[in-house]
């Protein structure tokens, strides 16, 4: 039973920060429907910048932790002006094959910076356990956490409370009707990147204590798809829960499982969890089912 | 748009891909050209061109697949390996001969492509193409972590005989590999233009409009992954042999990256595009790595072995590029270089 409560939180703990990389990728999709890989490579790099600052610079971790979230912004920025903006009137697959191409671009620079080499992450969250109700926990996951919910909520706030989240929900509904009503959907889109952008930098700033910064980090995009889709691709609150439920299955049925059959369970469990929920729920948990029209 | 003084005076001329005279020379002197390669081609040429043959048949299968029928799937990698240990299981470990083992282990490729496929019934678009990740994942891990399969050692292949003649280099099989990959390509070509190939097109175009126009999705959705898994297992198959061994890594992920961006550069939905798509792409890989010693000697800080990031990054380059400024592909800059030169004198 503790192993099982032990294995549950450490998958929740991880679960949480796919989650997070699923909000951004689905911050994304509702304004814009096009589903990006690229962010695996913006919270790379929010990683790096982070890595840069903090331990290259020296900087306190609230001026590294800026300076990461800002290069970040302006990474997200330039990728929907630069690849994303020319491909508006264009089928949504290319835009998706788009990020695709910005993944792949950002793919080699990072190994290129890399050089096959993992760089050790600083664990700049406070060390330490606790003891919860018999089960053993580690301090920084209950950080970690904290700061996923502070940042989902922000997210949630600023979607619920501003003029420009207004703007974005609207965006979301009806490209069209939004712009008849005044709302500029460029500036939305460039919005929207640049949040998301930031969404993922976090993230990635907190993945990368957990893996360092490594060539894998990258591929932690493809689990956030599973999640974003596993929770629908239009739905904030599908991501978080998406995102636990990735993060539990993939930790519980690695440490039962990974003895029986001989290792490697955790890459495959998040997939065939995807196949059964695809295959019973076609658009997600809360996913918008959309009714089609010739 | 034909040259003029082309006329359809029945309709197995109206229906020929081959149309002029200037077209069957082409084709016979191109024909022939391919197969006396190996006589005067260096070593390396060699292989190279078997490496896109091989390439374009499990390409031709995405296109079928992707192209023609508008289902996405990064699984092409996944089906080329069930393909490259089918053939292996059956020749190494049962002694079956390669010729036999190269049709049955397309099949068998495109039986598991429909088991994989199936999802294709609920799903669509973006959702398949996860989907199809998901399979290739799933496959790797089976191929890993199953007995038969050698697991991460992988199995050794033996090269294919007709009578006592061994193909065991890479001037021998090339005279298999290359003939495949034509009779592939003649079959991939006429298959588009079939009443399969159509249903295809408008199951891509617009599913719903082509289930009211009496086309069975259920039938032809499972059909197109039948057959872009089976031309995925042929690839597969030859590979095998080719190397004489096979091993999960051979299959990495990238190259399923590499064939959908391939299908790009080459243009969604043309047989033609398929070859400048692979042809490009493959060149510029080639290039890339012969490139990065010397960048490295010019650019110490780029690392000792640039070339796999070298190539991600151009790749993406080059595909950004083609999807902003010829999202059809050079297929189509092709059919308009060639409209222009019958026309020549003329503007239109």
């Amino acid at each position: 039973m503790q192993f099982f409560l032990e294995l549950s939180i450490n998958g929740l703990v991880i679960g949480m920060l796919y989650a997070l990389v699923a909000v951004a990728i689905v911050i994304v999709c509702k304004a814009t429907q096009v589903v990006s890989l690229a962010h695996g490579q913006l919270l790379a790099f929010g990683a790096l910048f982070f890595y840069l600052g903090y331990v290259a610079l020296g900087w306190p971790l609230w001026v590294s932790g800026l300076f990461a979230l800002a290069l970040g912004a302006i990474l997200g920025f330039a990728a929907e002006r630069l690849c994303l903006r020319p491909l508006i009137g264009q089928p949504l697959f290319s835009g998706f094959l788009m990020t695709f191409a910005i993944f792949m671009v950002l793919d080699g620079i990072f190994a290129l910076i890399l050089k096959g080499e993992a760089w050790g992450f600083p664990d700049f969250l406070p060390r330490g356990d606790i003891v919860i109700a018999g089960i053993r926990v580690h301090i920084s996951g209950l950080y970690s956490i904290a700061i996923c919910f502070l940042t989902f909520g922000l997210v949630v706030l600023l979607f619920q409370y501003t003029k420009m989240g207004l703007g974005m929900r609207a965006t979301a509904e009806s490209h069209k009707l939004s712009q008849s009503v005044g709302i500029n959907v460029r500036t939305i889109f460039s919005m929207v990147w640049i949040i998301s952008a930031v969404v993922a930098v976090v993230a990635g700033v907190m993945l990368a204590r957990y893996y360092d910064i490594r060539f894998m980090l990258t591929m932690v995009a493809f689990k956030a798809m599973v999640v974003a889709i596993v929770g629908g691709l239009d739905s904030l609150k599908g991501a978080v829960v998406g995102g636990l439920i990735l993060g539990w299955v993939e930790n519980v049925a690695a440490g039962y499982l990974d003895p029986l059959v001989g290792g490697g369970i955790m890459e495959v469990a998040g997939y065939i969890l995807l196949l059964f929920i695809l295959l019973v729920r076609p658009y997600g948990i809360f996913g918008l089912v959309r009714v089609e029209r010739i | 748009m034909l040259p003029c003084g082309t006329f359809n005076e029945d309709y197995g001329r109206d229906t020929a891909v081959i149309r002029t005279r200037l077209q069957w020379i082409i084709t016979i002197l191109a024909i022939v050209l391919v197969l006396l390669v190996p006589l005067f081609g260096s070593y390396y040429f060699i292989g190279l061109i078997n490496k896109i043959s091989i390439t374009i048949i499990a390409v031709l299968g995405l296109q079928l697949m992707m192209g023609y029928c508008g289902l996405i799937s990064f699984g092409q990698v996944a089906f080329m390996a069930i393909g490259a240990y089918a053939s292996a299981i059956l020749t190494a470990t049962y002694g079956w001969p390669f010729w036999l083992a190269l049709p049955v282990s397309g099949i068998v490729a495109g039986i598991t492509g429909i088991i994989g496929g199936a999802p294709s019934m609920r799903i669509k678009g973006f959702y398949l193409a996860l989907a199809t990740l998901a399979i290739y994942y799933i496959v790797v891990w089976l191929i890993m972590h199953l007995n038969i399969t050698g697991g991460v050692k992988g199995l050794h292949v033996p090269p294919p005989t007709i009578g006592g003649f061994a193909f065991d280099s890479d001037e021998k099989i090339y005279y298999i590999i290359v003939p495949v990959m034509l009779l592939m390509t003649y079959f991939a070509k006429n298959l588009a233009r079939s009443r399969v190939g159509r249903a295809f097109v408008a199951i891509r175009d617009n599913d719903l409009a082509a289930a009211v126009m009496g086309v069975n999705l259920f039938y032809y959705k499972l059909l197109a992954f039948f057959i872009g898994c089976f031309f995925a297992g042929i690839a597969g198959s030859l590979f095998a042999h080719w190397m004489m061994y096979v091993n999960v890594e051979q299959f990495p992920l990238t190259d399923a990256v590499f064939f959908i961006g391939m299908l790009i550069v080459g243009g969604l939905g043309t047989i033609t595009g398929v070859f400048f798509g692979t042809l490009l792409i493959s060149l510029l890989i080639e290039g890339v790595t012969f490139a990065s010693p010397v960048l490295t000697r010019l650019l110490p800080a780029l690392g000792m072995a640039p070339a796999a990031a070298l190539a991600a990054s151009s790749f993406g380059i080059i595909i950004a590029l083609f999807l902003i400024f010829e999202p059809r592909g050079l297929a189509h800059r092709w059919a308009i270089f060639k409209a222009s030169y019958r026309l020549f004198p003329f503007a239109y």
